[in-house]
């Protein structure tokens, strides 16, 4: 269920956040940068003063560009943008704090960051790691070289959250990850990640009601009607998404996953240029 | 346009006439080394179906390797075994799931992975091309070793585990530790390597712009001079020329799409091979997942079948 307070919650966050200076600092990684785009490092500070790290590619030629924003997924490592992306689009990969890159003083554990202070929704990491993904979206519309209104946002719950908190994003590609029906996927899994909130559960079942209640912050449902922008839902089944694309707040498509990262990078690739009026995405050579 | 068949591509790894020589020395340095496990049962991880262990264990230049080790509770034992190697920017996987199932299972960090990079820790993208221009202290040398010595402890762990029903399994980088795993422990049952990594090195970085791969392109766009001694560091560590000490039964699965490791690479692994029993599974419309959704089952029903599972 939706708490009360749900707006609250997330409009202190982004109080907290409008006190904390965003300092950039954008340094280029000469090793990364090709004749095509150059790579830079950018550190942001955000929420409780934490520097976060993000890959930030520019192609070469005269800006300003539009951009695919990747929010991580769960794991310690994140990649550098690809190459064929980054000879198009402004492209940003956030590691957010916990993550390598970002993981000073708090480096996250694998198993564990998914259940890291979840008794309590204040306390819970996922409201600092939402924030982080909000922070890189403020430095974008500052930034000279972006297109502000061809801003896309690409990934799992961290992307629907950044696109319903920030609704400057002209695009959203969501495929829902953790946080949709979570406890109730869990209980169908002995697999990690979502293992964890088994474990937590099992070793601490007096703090049931605390945790649904932590979760219910971060259900992809409850922030749908925020996200305005076009979206394309990427489904792991037929039919799996019907909650969710009902509850979206603006025009919906949905693409059910063929589960190939072959066919669903393309089809990825081909949506986003389209809604950011690219021609043709470059495409990585095995994909043409 | 369409692409060439990649099956016909080959490939231009060649094999150091001191190759043999040279991984019979690691694994002598290897076997010098007293393993010192220790093993410390984490409750929170654990479940009324499966033990979860955290084990630390010793590898080459003292490096602590950290691994997690699951074993069925009310099984008969000893139980069959199945090793799960990580992928490049993977988190080892905690096998609890398939402990469930009979297996006693274990996920390993290797050397510079979280748990694991106290000593060690050339980043990701860094890993790669560590020490590239050199074959003695290329990052690949520990990782390797700490990979072969996680066979060095289930064959200790006799009393929960048949050494003769001891499996390797993994995907990307897991199957390339699978592939090392199985050349240099020849007490390996059965192997199963997905869209295998580190095969055919010095071809893959001509066909693919995308990372991991490309660490090395970027290595060689600001140190262009160093192309000759990457390949030479690389004809000592690229699984084409582990494949021939490879003799147990094995499955390799690709995705004829994958832009990660390209299939062209694949194919030359496959003649290499020394198995009899060896199979490969090429999956048209599928990249880097190499049809994992779908030959996962495949890869359950292989190591039920090898390692004999309900016997």
């Amino acid at each position: 269920m939706k708490p009360d307070d749900f707006e609250r919650y997330w409009s202190q966050v982004d109080q907290e956040l409008a006190q904390v200076e965003l300092a950039p600092e954008r340094t280029e990684l000469p090793l990364r940068s090709t004749p095509e785009g150059k790579v830079y490092g950018l550190r942001l500070t955000s929420l409780g003063g934490y520097r976060i790290f993000a890959y930030f590619g520019i192609p070469e030629g005269a800006g300003p560009f539009p951009v695919i924003y990747r929010l991580p997924h769960y794991g310690s490592v994140v990649h550098i943008p690809p190459y064929e992306e980054r000879c198009q689009y402004i492209s940003v990969a956030l590691c957010h704090r916990g993550q390598r890159l970002s993981d000073q003083p708090f480096a996250a554990s694998y198993p564990g960051l998914l259940t890291h202070g979840i008794e309590s929704q204040d306390g819970y990491i996922y409201r600092s790691i939402a924030a982080d993904g909000l922070r890189v979206m403020d430095y974008l519309l500052t930034c000279k070289e972006v297109d502000s209104r061809r801003i896309s946002v690409v990934g799992g719950d961290l992307a629907l959250w950044t696109a319903a908190l920030r609704p400057q994003a002209a695009a959203l590609f969501y495929s829902p990850s953790l946080f949709y029906r979570a406890l109730e996927r869990a209980q169908g899994t002995q697999h990690y990640p979502l293992e964890e909130y088994n474990d937590y559960l099992r070793s601490f079942p007096q703090i049931r009601e605390q945790v649904v209640r932590t979760l219910a912050y971060f259900d992809p449902l409850h922030f749908a009607p925020q996200v305005q922008m076009p979206t394309m839902l990427m489904e792991e089944s037929p039919g799996a998404g019907d909650e969710l694309a009902a509850a979206l707040g603006g025009p919906v498509e949905r693409y059910t996953s063929h589960h190939s990262s072959y066919r669903d990078g393309v089809s990825q690739a081909n949506w986003l240029a389209g809604q950011l009026q690219m021609p043709a995405p470059l495409l990585p050579q095995h994909w043409q | 346009m369409s692409r060439p068949d990649p099956s016909t591509h080959g490939t231009r790894v060649v094999k150091p006439a001191d190759f043999d020589t040279f991984w019979d020395n690691v694994l002598a340095r290897s076997d010098a080394l007293p393993l010192n496990a220790t093993l410390t049962l984490d409750p929170l991880r654990s479940s009324e179906e499966v033990e979860v262990y955290e084990v630390h264990y010793d590898s080459l230049d003292q490096v602590r390797i950290a691994g997690w080790y699951c074993l069925p509770r009310n099984r008969p034992r000893p139980l069959p075994a199945r090793v799960f190697y990580p992928g490049y920017i993977s988190e080892p996987t905690l096998p609890k799931a398939h402990a469930a199932q009979g297996y006693a299972t274990f996920g390993v960090a290797p050397r510079g992975k979280l748990r694991s990079h106290r000593q060690f820790n050339p980043g990701y993208p860094g890993l790669l091309t560590h020490n590239i221009v050199d074959p003695q202290s290329y990052a690949y040398l520990g990782f390797y070793v700490d990979a072969v010595r996680v066979i060095d402890f289930l064959l200790q762990r006799s009393e929960e585990v048949d050494p003769q029903r001891i499996g390797v399994q993994g995907s990307s980088q897991g199957g390339a530790l699978t592939l090392v795993a199985a050349a240099l422990r020849p007490q390996i049952k059965a192997a199963s390597a997905g869209a295998p990594y580190l095969t055919g090195v010095i071809d893959a970085i001509d066909l693919t712009r995308t990372y991991p791969y490309e660490e090395i392109n970027d290595y060689l766009r600001v140190h262009p001079e160093s192309r000759e001694a990457i390949a030479r560091t690389w004809s000592y560590y690229d699984c084409l020329n582990l494949a021939d000490r490879i003799h147990c039964p094995i499955i390799v699965y690709i995705g004829l799409q994958d832009d990660v490791c390209p299939p062209e690479t694949a194919y030359p692994l496959m003649d290499q091979l020394a198995s009899s029993e060896k199979r490969l599974y090429a999956y048209d419309g599928h990249g880097h997942d190499a049809n994992h959704y779908e030959h996962d089952q495949v890869v359950d029903d292989f190591f039920d079948a090898q390692l004999e599972l309900n016997s």
